[in-house]
């Protein structure tokens, strides 16, 4: 949804996007039922358009409902990220709250 | 506007009749429209592959496309994946009881001698619902003629004249003791027992045709697996001797 956010792509043209950058490791086979997915849920819409080198491309491009799905969840995915950051230094607090609780004891 | 080598066309063109032949199910418009996208993949994936060699190119192109039934996992409808999933396991257990019990094949002989089995359970239903008709038509009847006794009983005094009504034995010398409405009474009574031994065995049916209806899908479903296993061999035989003429995508569009 992040390549389509400020492109329109067809299947292969997404997926070349998509192993180019080394976003993401897939079968490119998957991609399709995933568009499809998409499409069936209204946040992309899709477009047939003629091409001069070969067959009709399938255009598809994010529609507003999936631009502000991808927006909610990539705040979602900072949250996380944040969280997981946090995450690894709670133990040193931990660890110093501890002590303190030992010399207490003491 | 699909410039493939021949051979090429021939191996896109089988993929996509594999693709297709698991998207039976699908909606035509729906199924064409996807076919045409990947052929639109196919083309864009095989210009783009470097290489020599026309084949290796094609078939690397379909390696990383992956086999046809991960491309259209998210098509099928979901009759399909449960025919596929939750029917195969009753299916082993009645073929392993079956096998334990009489020693059937599996096969197509397995399947006639379950076919028989399974037309026999739906001659003994149909029985079944023949009886609790007529038990049901029996209890209305004497229901009818209970009242009849009771409400109208000069109608019933000129049936039992002209012969439409006979009663003798036993139950006769009962009902000659009694009065007209408590004979109407009587068979009321004889009749509610009927009517509702009528409707218990109407509704007890109902399991019973639930279960045969289970047994039909299981055979129909391993006939139609063996159907499709006996095409798939065939479909392998004839590659191994194609004929001249065979239908081909090769150059489409031009």
């Amino acid at each position: 949804m992040g390549v389509l956010y400020h492109e329109r792509h067809y299947g292969y043209s997404l997926i070349r996007v998509l192993s180019d950058t080394g976003s993401i490791s897939l079968k490119e086979g998957t991609v399709y039922p995933i568009l499809a997915r998409l499409d069936r849920d209204g946040l992309v819409r899709a477009e047939w358009v003629e091409s001069d080198q070969g067959p009709p491309r399938k255009y598809y491009a994010l529609t507003s409902s999936g631009r502000q799905l991808f927006d909610e969840l990539n705040q979602e995915f900072d949250l996380l990220v944040s969280l997981v950051q946090q995450k690894w230094k709670v133990p040193e607090e931990s660890e110093h709250a501890r002590k303190k609780l030992v010399v207490r004891k003491g | 506007m699909h410039n493939y080598p021949e051979v090429v066309a021939k191996i896109a063109d089988d993929y996509l009749e594999r693709v297709k032949s698991k998207l039976r199910l699908v909606p035509v418009r729906e199924r064409d429209e996807f076919l045409k996208e990947l052929q639109s993949h196919l083309y864009e994936a095989y210009q783009q592959m470097p290489g020599e060699d026309d084949v290796e190119r094609i078939l690397a192109v379909l390696r990383n496309l992956g086999e046809p039934a991960e491309v259209v996992s998210d098509r099928l409808p979901g009759a399909m994946m449960r025919s596929g999933t939750k029917r195969s396991l009753p299916l082993y257990v009645v073929s392993g009881i079956l096998i334990a019990l009489f020693g059937i094949p599996l096969g197509f002989g397995g399947v006639g001698v379950l076919v028989g089995l399974l037309f026999a359970l739906a001659g003994m239903v149909l029985a079944y619902y023949a009886t609790a008709g007529s038990i049901l038509l029996a209890g209305a009847m004497s229901m009818l003629l209970g009242l009849t006794r009771m409400f109208l009983p000069h109608l019933w005094d000129n049936m039992v004249t002209l012969g439409y009504i006979q009663i003798n034995g036993p139950p006769a010398d009962l009902l000659d003791h009694l009065s007209a409405s408590e004979q109407g009474l009587i068979m009321i009574l004889f009749a509610s027992v009927f009517v509702a031994s009528g409707l218990g065995m109407l509704r007890l049916g109902r399991y019973l045709l639930r279960g045969l209806h289970f047994l039909f899908s299981l055979v129909l479903d391993w006939m139609r697996r063996l159907a499709q296993t006996a095409r798939g061999k065939l479909r392998r035989d004839t590659r191994e001797w194609p004929h001249v003429g065979e239908v081909s995508f090769a150059n489409n569009g031009q």
